[in-house]
């Protein structure tokens, strides 16, 4: 068939394999050529629906994203388990490990590092970690609980300086300091996609949260009994568990993603505006959370309040790396292969002629086991 | 010898057709004949293909491209590598290790902290409304000595000794933060409606409730009734987890709130610091407390 977007010959099926563009679609379900009605990276979905696993673990196909939900799903009642049965230390330390031990998972799952696994995941990971540590330690030097702590005379009451140094002031530099161990990775060359950069952003922001969490909680790890009625723990076990860690690894992903398209000369107002809203969606998450303890409202809203920004922040992600994949994925050569989203086997290119999904996210065990196949053009003329 | 990749340099295993790191075609493979198209995989319907094309005469348009299949069939015992590496079983067992683990150190942890904190068992000796019934905290002797500088507002007058700061003041409270970054919050005014001191204490009880996840009464401390300079009321200790920020600490907050006789003026006084520095601060807070000048009675 001759794609009626790009023009260029290519096999025939719903999407064009050189492009991504739908084939034969209406205006009225999106626009072809950018089908945002369908994620480069999971076409099943939307590019503006918030899901957490389509978005930071872009590599998994349809199915194995269902098994990392479901083993989400069972931290998460492990964590609430732990709750219920007062083990708040314990429930602590889950909370804080989940979602980093998934990535790391995903990371294994996938092979993202390919033959480097220990440059990539200390660079990233363990980068993170010890940036948590030095920023954790810092902003316990420079923020004293007690000081902002607000008077439990008269109900709410707004410490002006708390929320500066805990809504703005941290995580600017939190941001700021976050990205360093993914952009000096020794061998980032290798890895030139923006999926790549995403990918060691996240791995280096939630390297940071685990480190955040526990040296911050240190005292509370310490000092808490064994044992404790479970009292409104779960609104603080919540963030530690979910939020928290998407936040810290969401943001970091979306700078460490600019970083890598501005590396190959593709900076442009989408890539800024994801430093920007990385950034702003940090201070709103931090800003909301105090004043929102401060005032003494609901702990509900607050998880409200934090969920809705982590839900920006992910559409934004996944806006950012959607046009990146129908970018980058172009480039690819005609070989068979198996699409790891549908799992036909497809002579393609870069995407999958099938279901659409851009085969520069495909695992790195998929990619290596493309077998050449000449271009449809020449294959015509033998 | 290794094929450096045209667009993004990675080298390359010269038995690679594509670059493994971005799959851009290498230089390799573009000279590779073509392989012979395949049809579509058992259980997709069979493409429609026309007649066989015959040559266009000259100056006509481009033929349409022939029907394509986007499929291919794995040759006979080809082993195309797994499109997935780790079982489901396995992803998770890994966070169900995750959370027995954790739970199985975090509550030894939780329990040898427990044990080394409290090695004689001699907090039911603290003295619990310490800051304290009234004439206690005039008595200590360890108390951090008076600059003499003075802290006032319309309804009391404390006295900042060296080394702390006022950190907060407006018409009602006054909180100084000493050194070491503790705190004492004072403050009294009027009530309308009159409030009883256990009616003020039990604001104070809800007030800290919906600030921390597990305010609760310190083990081994008693809720008791006294005086300070005058002002009568009740002393009692919460402990809670004071969460701000990322950080979170094991606080402990000695309390007094008081009234006077037919409840239009309330009094209230709280420390806070970390539980494990509580009897400490009671003490160095001690000449603080026994400074302040009521102005409402």
């Amino acid at each position: 068939m001759r794609c009626d977007h790009c023009a260029q010959d290519a096999p025939d099926g719903v999407f064009c394999t050189r492009c991504g563009a739908h084939q034969g679609t209406t205006l009225e379900s999106g626009k072809a050529k950018s089908r945002e009605h369908r994620y480069a990276a999971h076409p099943s979905e939307h590019v503006a629906q918030p899901s957490v696993f389509t978005t930071l673990f872009p590599h998994l196909g349809h199915n194995k994203i269902h098994e990392f939900r479901w083993a989400f799903i069972a931290g998460l009642a492990g964590v609430l388990l732990l709750y219920v049965a007062g083990l708040i230390t314990a429930a602590i330390l889950v909370s804080a490990f989940l979602v980093p031990v998934l990535y790391l998972i995903y990371l294994y799952e996938a092979q993202v590092y390919r033959d480097e696994p220990a440059i990539v995941l200390g660079f990233t990971i363990g980068g993170g970690v010890v940036v948590g540590i030095v920023v954790t330690l810092f902003e316990r030097v420079i923020y004293n609980p007690f000081q902002y702590f607000p008077s439990p005379f008269g109900g709410a009451g707004i410490s002006v300086g708390g929320v500066l140094i805990l809504g703005l002031l941290i995580p600017v530099i939190q941001e700021a300091l976050k990205p360093i161990p993914a952009f000096f990775l020794p061998n980032r060359a290798d890895f030139p996609e923006t999926v790549d950069g995403l990918v060691f952003g996240v791995a280096a922001g939630l390297g940071f949260s685990v480190a955040e969490t526990l040296i911050g909680f240190s005292n509370t790890l310490a000092n808490l009994p064994p044992h404790v009625a479970p009292g409104t723990w779960i609104y603080d076990l919540a963030t530690l568990a979910i939020f928290q860690p998407l936040l810290q690894g969401s943001a970091t992903g979306m700078i460490v993603a600019t970083i890598w398209r501005f590396r190959r000369g593709r900076l442009g107002g989408r890539e800024i505006g994801g430093v920007a809203m990385a950034v702003i969606a940090h201070v709103a998450f931090s800003t909301g959370t105090v004043l929102m303890k401060d005032a003494g409202i609901n702990p509900l809203f607050v998880l409200v309040w934090q969920a809705v920004v982590v839900g920006a922040l992910l559409i934004y992600i996944r806006y950012l790396l959607h046009y990146s994949l129908l970018e980058e994925a172009a480039h690819m050569g005609f070989a068979e292969t198996v699409c790891p989203n549908c799992h036909m086997h497809i002579v393609a290119s870069g995407f999958c002629p099938n279901c659409g999904m851009a085969l520069s996210a495909a695992p790195t065990s998929v990619r290596r086991g493309r077998r050449p196949r000449a271009e449809p053009a020449a294959a015509k003329k033998t | 010898m290794a094929i450096a990749c045209p667009r993004c340099n990675t080298q390359n295993p010269d038995t690679n057709a594509f670059c493994q790191a971005c799959g851009t075609p290498l230089a390799s493979f573009i000279a590779q004949p073509a392989a012979p198209p395949m049809g579509p995989p058992p259980g997709l319907a069979p493409p429609v293909v026309g007649p066989p094309p015959s040559a266009p005469p000259p100056g006509a348009p481009p033929p349409p491209p022939q029907y394509q299949s986007p499929y291919y069939a794995p040759a006979p015992g080809y082993a195309q590598p797994p499109v997935h590496r780790t079982p489901w079983v396995l992803i998770v067992s890994a966070v169900v290790g995750l959370v027995v683990i954790m739970a199985g150190a975090g509550t030894a942890y939780a329990f040898l902290n427990n044990r080394n904190s409290n090695p004689s068992g001699s907090s039911d000796l603290l003295p619990s409304p310490s800051p304290a019934g009234s004439p206690s905290p005039v008595a200590s002797a360890t108390a951090t000595p008076a600059s003499g500088g003075t802290a006032s507002n319309a309804t009391f007058s404390v006295t900042v000794p060296a080394g702390w700061v006022i950190s907060s003041k407006d018409s009602t409270t006054i909180a100084l933060t000493d050194a070491n970054g503790n705190a004492v919050a004072i403050t009294s005014g009027t009530s309308n409606p009159p409030q009883t001191a256990q009616q003020n204490k039990d604001s104070l009880d809800k007030s800290l409730a919906a600030k921390a996840p597990d305010a609760h009464q310190c083990p081994n401390t008693k809720v008791t009734n006294g005086s300070v300079n005058g002002a009568p009321g009740i002393f009692w200790q919460m402990c809670f987890t004071l969460t701000s920020g990322s950080q979170s600490v094991q606080a402990a907050a000695p309390l007094f709130a008081g009234a006077n006789a037919d409840g239009s003026v309330f009094y209230g006084i709280v420390l806070l610091t970390l539980a494990s520095n509580k009897d400490n601060f009671i003490a160095e807070a001690a000449p603080v407390l026994a400074s302040i000048k009521w102005g409402l009675h």
